[in-house]
């Protein structure tokens, strides 16, 4: 910076930018939240775009998925463990919520380690748990499975759609200049990899999730853009450090390996996906109960895929509004508060 | 062994009238309330508001009241809400065969204590025994008859921009307590239901002015969903102030927990009132000097931008859109 | 994509401790943490506690904007 004098807010910085468009995107879907929750966009000045990636794991849980969860329900009557997120997102032909309905045990936990205390209590009952996320859950689910190998229960497994972020920030690099990354994935992976990611041309800022910190997350993104170069910068030391948590990198890597898998609207990207290592396959659902291939079938008229990639606006949808609302979601963009659609939807008088 | 409700005491014979004697008309007893068919009641002189409601609540018993507790407030608020004094109110119950009778005397206890509070009468109940499974515990309906004051007028639609908009006290208490007893998340935090019966807030609201153009309890949904239909019935914009709606610190930190949002919990024993601005600070102190609405704040405005919208002021002093109300309130790691 | 729930260390088990948030209270996981003490903050994760904390709240914010604006 080669002005000098009083120091500027990160605000102030945020809203005086007046340098080139900027495109900006916040790979996480509690960002996105915080910041439809403090209303930064409204501060934005016209040439500063913030998009919302692809990191709510319940946006890029693929039709099948549900789908697969819904057979085990049924055809295993299982006791299907899950958070929250995923009750209401649609599968083929319905969503959890629907199955519950008709039925089906549906039993909704914090934490993975709650749904194998429930079938430590619950032994007559097969308890599937639902393991989604990413960096940042994934080695929850690694610590149930532990935990049910130590109880030696026989009626816990675990059915991955676990994803890393890698090869994410790659697919998408080119409709971004800077991403926010999230915080509590690099609480886990560290920062190495976003300072890898610098050798590739790829920019981006570590955030945190108060007002503060993602404020001053997004005026580091501002200052250092205007370098030329690209860059990095942990703007939430607090919480993050270069390391990460290598107790958490460690049980991951000792019991699950990296798998293809697929992204809902973004298909299949390569090594994206974490599944238990075959000497786990008791504890894996699609090992242990040998499900089916299930192909999901997703709305051919639903779009959003492009618009996890920044590729079109939600209101480009022909669904959108209309057979696509928070009430009824067709996409999984409309079903969590922090879906692309369902806050374009909210939001859409502001 | 304790005794429990049978299917015999549902079959109208001599269980039946054992049950009712010992249980509802014990508690009950008052000159309305008879053995013949049907209560006979003299009409109120001016306007009557009339309301009805189903209550099942899992569980039954929860910090801060119970159903009894719960169908009582709820039928009175409601006719809080239309400025209406509670007259009359029947019940009805529906019993799981198996509910323990101390419990039932409980439940009954706690209406006939409630019910005298606010000075409404029960005049008349109907008492069903349903097989086992065929209910939860116990289900409650009753109906309520009120007077409306002459000159009193409250409705959803009546809200004008200019309007300060009120809550009686800190928010989503009722919601927090259940969710904690009901669901298995293991999470310690000393909440209490905010369960209690509005109508002597209410009469002290119109004392100062009847002219009052809102009065909403924050039940299902919350005072978020009660803004949105406030927003929605009188065609105008709500704008609050985040920072100024009061939520219990171990509220706040649930809901940190499990990622949900405050102003979409339950709660049984809030208001939400829209009053002319020029009444707003009498119609303020008045509500503090009040049982059960100590904690009231002025929380926002009604504005003419933003028509069927409620924005919300944020902490940064930006504003947001508060989401619109939706579904069943489920944690999120996401 | 990762709610995150920063709360004090009231009490630790082994392998568990009680965290503190604001008066809500819940048993954790801590396996994957070292050298906690009661009094510490944590940043919770789906009843695992991810990494202990240096502050409790947002403060660190202000070096960081420091350090950028002295570069």
């Amino acid at each position: 910076m080669e002005n000098t004098g009083d120091k500027r807010t990160a605000r102030e910085i945020i809203t005086g930018y007046t340098g080139p468009k900027l495109r900006i995107m916040e790979v996480c879907g509690t960002h996105t939240h915080e910041i439809f929750r403090l209303g930064i966009r409204a501060l934005l000045p016209k040439n500063i775009e913030l998009i919302s990636g692809p990191g709510c794991p319940v946006c890029v849980t693929p039709t099948g998925y549900i789908d697969e969860a819904i057979w085990l329900a049924k055809e295993k009557s299982a006791t299907i463990c899950t958070f929250g997120d995923l009750v209401r997102v649609p599968g083929s032909s319905k969503s959890l919520a629907g199955e519950r309905a008709e039925g089906g045990h549906i039993q909704v936990v914090y934490s993975p380690l709650d749904a194998e205390i429930y079938a430590k209590e619950h032994p007559g009952e097969q308890v599937v748990f639902l393991s989604v996320g990413f960096e940042t859950t994934t080695p929850a689910s690694c610590l149930a499975v532990k935990q049910a190998i130590e109880d030696g229960l026989d009626n816990f497994s675990i059915l991955t759609a676990n994803k890393t972020m890698p090869s994410a920030y790659y697919a998408l690099k080119d409709s971004v200049d800077v991403y926010l990354y999230p915080g509590h994935v690099n609480a886990i992976t560290g920062t190495k990899l976003c300072e890898s990611l610098v050798a590739d041309g790829i920019s981006g800022v570590v955030a945190g999730f108060t007002a503060k910190e993602l404020m001053t997350a997004l005026a580091a993104a501002i200052i250092k853009s205007q370098e030329g170069k690209p860059f990095f910068v942990n703007a939430y030391p607090r919480v993050v450090t270069r390391e990460g948590s290598r107790e958490a990198q460690k049980i991951v890597a000792d019991m699950m390996e990296p798998c293809d898998a697929q992204w809902r609207g973004l298909g299949v990207i390569k090594n994206s996906g974490m599944k238990l290592r075959s000497a786990y396959g008791l504890y894996d659902a699609r090992c242990k109960y040998q499900i089916p291939a299930i192909e999901g079938h997703e709305n051919p008229a639903c779009r959003c895929g492009e618009v996890l990639q920044g590729k079109c606006k939600s209101s480009d949808c022909p669904l959108f509004g209309k057979n696509c609302t928070p009430e009824h979601p067709v996409g999984a963009c409309m079903v969590s508060n922090e879906g692309a659609c369902s806050a374009y939807y909210s939001y859409a008088n502001m | 062994m304790s005794e429990t409700v049978t299917l015999a005491h549902g079959a109208g014979g001599r269980q039946t009238s054992e049950l009712i004697d010992r249980v509802f008309k014990s508690h009950f007893s008052n000159s309305d309330l008879t053995a013949d068919d049907a209560a006979v009641l003299t009409p109120p002189a001016g306007r009557m508001a009339m309301t009805t409601d189903g209550f099942i609540v899992s569980p039954a018993f929860f910090a801060g009241g119970n159903i009894g507790k719960l169908s009582i407030c709820g039928t009175v608020n409601d006719l809080s809400c239309m400025g209406a004094k509670p007259l009359y109110l029947t019940c009805s119950f529906v019993i799981e065969e198996g509910f323990e009778m101390e419990k039932l005397e409980q439940i009954a206890d706690a209406m006939a204590k409630t019910a005298a509070e606010c000075g409404v009468r029960i005049v008349a109940g109907d008492t069903k025994v349903a097989g086992k499974g065929q209910v939860d515990g116990v289900f409650i309906t009753t109906t309520g008859v009120g007077e409306i004051p002459d000159g009193v007028e409250t409705s959803g639609a009546k809200a004008k921009p200019g309007d300060v908009i009120l809550v009686t006290g800190d928010i989503g208490r009722h919601g927090c307590t259940i969710l904690l007893e009901r669901e298995d998340f293991g999470i310690d935090a000393k909440v209490t239901s905010d369960c209690a019966p509005l109508w002597n807030c209410v009469k002290a609201m119109l004392e100062v002015t009847k002219d009052i153009h809102v009065i909403r309890d924050a039940t299902r949904g919350g005072v978020g969903t009660v803004l949105y239909e406030i927003a929605g019935q009188s065609n105008v914009g709500v704008k609050i102030d985040s920072e100024k709606v009061p939520v219990e610190p171990q509220v706040k930190g649930v809901c940190r927990m499990l990622g949900l949002e405050p102003l979409y919990l339950a709660c049984e024993g809030r208001l939400v009132v829209v009053v002319p601005r020029e009444h707003a600070n009498e119609v303020l102190t008045t509500l503090k000097n009040c049982k059960y609405s100590e904690g009231a704040a002025v929380i926002g405005e009604i504005t003419k931008e933003h028509a069927k919208s409620v924005v919300m002021t944020t902490e940064i002093g930006s504003q947001t859109m508060l989401p619109r109300p939706g579904g069943e309130l489920l944690p999120r790691i996401c | 994509m990762c709610v995150g729930l920063s709360a004090r260390v009231v009490k630790i088990d082994k392998k568990t401790a009680v965290v503190d948030a604001s008066g809500a209270k819940r048993e954790v996981s801590v396996s994957l943490l070292d050298e906690l003490e009661p009094g510490d903050y944590v940043m919770v994760h789906a009843g695992i506690a991810i990494a202990k904390i240096t502050d409790e709240d947002d403060s660190e914010s202000d070096a960081v904007m420091d350090e950028l604006l002295s570069e």
